[in-house]
């Protein structure tokens, strides 16, 4: 029997992903549970257990920086190495077929912007010399008007194209997209497009978490600010749940665990692993729970259960000197924190001048579900029990 | 360097090939006494004798077919088909027997075989002396098809015609005879198989033959002074055609007209056009146009039988359509 390998769809909001490598070669046997191949969607690779046992006959794809639709069939297992397999072109149009059951579906859904790109492209008429001349000298035909009949991009259009582009040309390198990057790049503008942002700025004061900071330090348990502030902040959205709430398929979600996205810089990009159920761990916890999936983004190795789910992020550059910015919202999420650096200043309290540990700290909300008065309810707790965590006891 | 017409061009061809090789005779009707209905052999009867110089009964089939015998036993005949709308007459001995002897009998004969002919609208002559039929010719594995336009091509290819050991159609333009061109005094030939860039340009090619050539320069003429760089490409021979040629020119710019005189439908021009795509499809920047005769009988009356052929006006359309 044949039997399809498809690219599966690791996450609700996956579209598609990037086949990274195969694990089993044509005509290898291969047993059901082990891994196939790997593939890479949402920032990080998942390795892909075959559902099947059997032959691997047939790669349909190699691997490439080029998004492959969920549900793609990208090869082929079969029970015995000789059975026939489909023709590819059968596979096409049963893929074709399947999409537009899709698009069927999802008639109301935006057409993706990949396949807007794909009409496009097939649509541009060119003369077989500029196509030629495009092609040697790498030229993106879609960035040129044709100003032959009917729009036809002639010899000439890409000649003035080269040489409006020389001086430029000389100027820069071009780097490739990576795949995080696309993935990266289209999930940030989506939001910032998407979502009406604003942004609170304000400053923590954090000598109190400093003092048990040190305190634990001399227990033996070396705690970062972000322990503290992933702690904190799963206090104050216990309170303000709409703040890790979230948007998906048109409705407003309020899960009923408080889970907390934290940003964590890597090689290629930037990577959000989950931290869950904040509000049932200690900080003991949370702080061992953060080291190890920082290590593992560091290492790339991350599971698919580690990354799915970020709603409130907590994005933390305080370590490179940072007072102040402003994230940008990590779809489907509502709201992110962003954390600056923590140094001495100036502060007047009950009419004295104090000097105290001072972080600076800003919020981008969604405004479609969260209002100011609300965000600055969620604000103003979130910096009481941070400057005076005994709240939380008393 | 002198002056002289198609017709003197091609008689002189004769004179010095007769003079050259006793092997070569002419044979046709009304070739001798009459010498020639368009007088290219006039005066050759009178230097070479009867012998050498043969008018033949009116049978194409006949002349073809006798000449093809001459041919095997080692002679350099050059038969003449008066008009070429009488080749369907000759076709079984030209199409069968001329064209594939030397193939069926594994190379062991030769066949030097000129047949001259003569074609083309002009002289209001009617359906039946005006055709253009290379098309039809081209289509015959085993023969060479030439047509030239000037009085330097015609004497030079002429004389390598009757040099070659295989089979060569000559196709003549009755319009050409009284034409007027250079030719050199000092002997020369002009090989078969090699087209001749008539004037160069960097903007469109014309690809043309024949009398079409004269056309095509003067539309180019006219087009220079609008600005317009035409490179006209006369092909000469049509079979075999002249690839690299005509490959190099449409390198350089990148656009081509066809310009024939004979039906567009089936015509040589579908062939020339097809030949560019194939070998230099990477290289057009816009599709190729034809200005080819209209699909229809030649008429008799002058002004239809002018609308019936490209002529310079249509010409220059044809490049600016090129260039929209």
């Amino acid at each position: 029997m044949i039997k399809e390998i498809i690219m599966p769809k690791l996450g609700e909001t996956m579209e598609e992903g990037y086949l990274v490598s195969w694990k089993k070669e044509e005509g290898e046997k291969v047993e059901k549970g082990e891994v196939l191949f790997e593939v890479m969607s949402d920032k990080t690779n998942f390795e892909v257990e075959s559902p099947y046992s059997g032959y691997l006959r047939k790669k349909l794809f190699q691997p490439s920086d080029e998004a492959i639709p969920v549900t793609t069939v990208i090869g082929y297992i079969t029970d015995k190495l000789d059975e026939p397999l489909p023709e590819k072109k059968e596979n096409v149009e049963k893929e074709k077929a399947k999409e537009e059951e899709k698009e069927e579906v999802e008639i109301k859904k935006e057409k993706k912007e990949e396949e807007i790109i794909k009409e496009e492209g097939e649509k541009i008429k060119i003369t077989p010399v500029a196509k030629r001349i495009a092609q040697e000298r790498g030229i993106d035909i879609s960035n040129i008007r044709g100003t032959g009949p009917g729009g036809r991009i002639e010899k000439r259009d890409i000649e003035k194209y080269i040489e409006s582009s020389k001086d430029i040309e000389k100027k820069y390198e071009v780097i490739k997209w990576s795949p995080i990057r696309k993935i990266i790049a289209k999930r940030l503008t989506e939001s910032k497009k998407e979502i009406p942002h604003y942004y609170f700025q304000g400053k923590f004061i954090m000598d109190q978490v400093a003092l048990i900071k040190e305190m634990k330090k001399k227990q033996g348990n070396d705690f970062s600010y972000t322990d503290f502030l992933l702690f904190f902040a799963g206090k104050a959205i216990e309170k303000y749940p709409l703040i890790d709430a979230s948007i998906e398929n048109d409705e407003i979600r309020v899960y009923k665990s408080i889970d907390i996205g934290l940003a964590v810089a890597v090689e290629e990009g930037l990577v959000v692993p989950v931290i869950r159920n904040i509000c049932q761990k200690t900080i003991e916890e949370i702080s061992e729970e953060r080291k190890t999936i920082t290590k593992k983004a560091k290492e790339g190795t991350l599971a698919e259960d580690d990354l799915k789910g970020a709603r409130f992020v907590i994005s933390n550059l305080g370590m490179y000197g940072v007072e102040n910015f402003q994230p940008i919202i990590n779809p489907p999420g509502v709201a992110i924190m962003g954390v600056g650096k923590i140094e001495k200043g100036i502060i007047v309290i009950d009419d004295k001048i104090e000097v105290r540990k001072i972080m600076s700290v800003s919020f981008s909300f969604d405004h479609r579900i969260i209002d100011g008065s609300y965000a600055g309810s969620f604000y103003n707790y979130f910096k009481e029990i941070v400057e005076n965590p005994s709240i939380l006891i008393l | 360097m002198k002056e002289i017409t198609y017709r003197q061009a091609l008689n002189e061809a004769f004179d010095e090939e007769m003079t050259r090789d006793e092997k070569v005779f002419i044979f046709g009707e009304d070739v001798a006494i009459y010498g020639g209905a368009y007088g290219v052999t006039a005066g050759l009867l009178e230097k070479y004798g009867e012998k050498r110089v043969i008018d033949t009964p009116i049978s194409e089939n006949a002349i073809v077919g006798t000449a093809l015998g001459a041919a095997l036993t080692g002679m350099r005949p050059v038969a003449e088909i008066m008009y070429i709308d009488f080749i369907g007459l000759c076709m079984d001995q030209l199409n069968n027997q001329v064209a594939k002897i030397r193939y069926m009998f594994g190379g062991k004969c030769k066949v030097p075989l000129t047949i001259r002919t003569e074609g083309g609208a002009g002289r209001t002559l009617g359906a039946h002396h005006s055709q253009s039929l290379e098309a039809w010719l081209i289509h015959i594995p085993g023969i060479k098809v030439v047509m030239p336009s000037t009085p330097y091509d015609a004497k030079g290819l002429l004389k390598s015609s009757i040099r070659d050991d295989n089979p060569i159609v000559f196709i003549e333009h009755k319009m050409l005879y009284n034409t007027k061109g250079p030719v050199p005094e000092e002997e020369y030939t002009i090989p078969i198989g090699v087209a001749d860039v008539k004037k160069e340009g960097k903007d469109v090619t014309i690809f043309t033959y024949s009398r079409m050539t004269l056309f095509s320069l003067q539309a180019a003429e006219e087009l220079e002074k609008e600005g317009i760089s035409v490179e006209v490409v006369d092909l000469r021979t049509l079979l075999p055609m002249d690839i690299e040629t005509m490959v190099n020119s449409v390198k350089k710019t990148n656009k081509v007209v066809i310009v024939e005189e004979d039906c567009k439908t089936g015509g040589t021009g579908a062939e020339i056009g097809m030949k560019v795509i194939e070998n230099a499809f990477d290289y057009l920047d816009a599709p190729i146009i034809r200005v080819a005769g209209a699909d229809v009988p030649m008429p008799k009356s002058k002004v239809l039988e002018q609308l019936a052929i490209p002529d310079v006006k249509r010409i220059k359309e044809g490049v600016k359509e090129v260039l929209k």
